[in-house]
């Protein structure tokens, strides 16, 4: 059972990787990219490392999200 | 009778993302997409809970408080950038 589960949420990952390139505009991308950055967060779980885990939710799908939307806000580029 | 549960409750976990990514795709305006993040990481906090029983590390259950924790940061993050208060 948990080689299944680290099954689905590795294509979890792939599939939000490949949808944060194919979904046009840049929020959805930036969505897509912290959502690929969550489920390799819980793959880390699942893996028997949480802290690696902790690390990787407070800075790829927290702080990586934050900072990502504040740039695109600071460069005053609209979104498409 | 325990296995049976929990099988029935990961694909229950599993059916419910895939719902949630399927309404990232097709999600016209920003505020669903939020939604739908929003919906994936609760989701995923209950899958680890799931996985703490199942394992019976009960360590686990920290990472899912921390987890709650910056998933709502996250979700503030982007409400604030729709709002243009970013």
């Amino acid at each position: 059972m948990l080689d299944l589960l680290v099954l689905l949420i590795c294509a979890s990952i792939v599939v939000s990787a490949a949808l944060a390139v194919c979904l046009g505009g840049l929020l959805p991308a930036m969505i897509s990219a912290g959502l690929a950055s969550l489920f390799a967060s819980a793959c880390y779980v699942l893996l028997a490392a949480p802290d690696v885990a902790m690390a990787e939710a407070s800075i790829g799908s927290g702080l990586s999200t934050l900072l990502f939307l504040y740039t695109i806000r600071r460069i005053g580029r609209t979104e498409d | 009778m325990i296995e049976i549960a929990l099988t029935v409750a990961a694909t229950l976990i599993f059916l419910g993302i895939l719902f949630a990514i399927i309404r990232l795709v097709i999600g016209p305006s920003g505020a669903d997409r939020v939604a739908a993040i929003d919906l994936i990481s609760i989701i995923t906090i209950s899958l680890i809970a799931l996985y703490a029983h199942l394992s019976g590390r009960f360590i686990y259950l920290d990472v899912a408080l921390i987890y709650g924790l910056l998933s709502f940061l996250a979700v503030l993050a982007i409400a604030r950038y729709l709002e243009r208060g970013l």
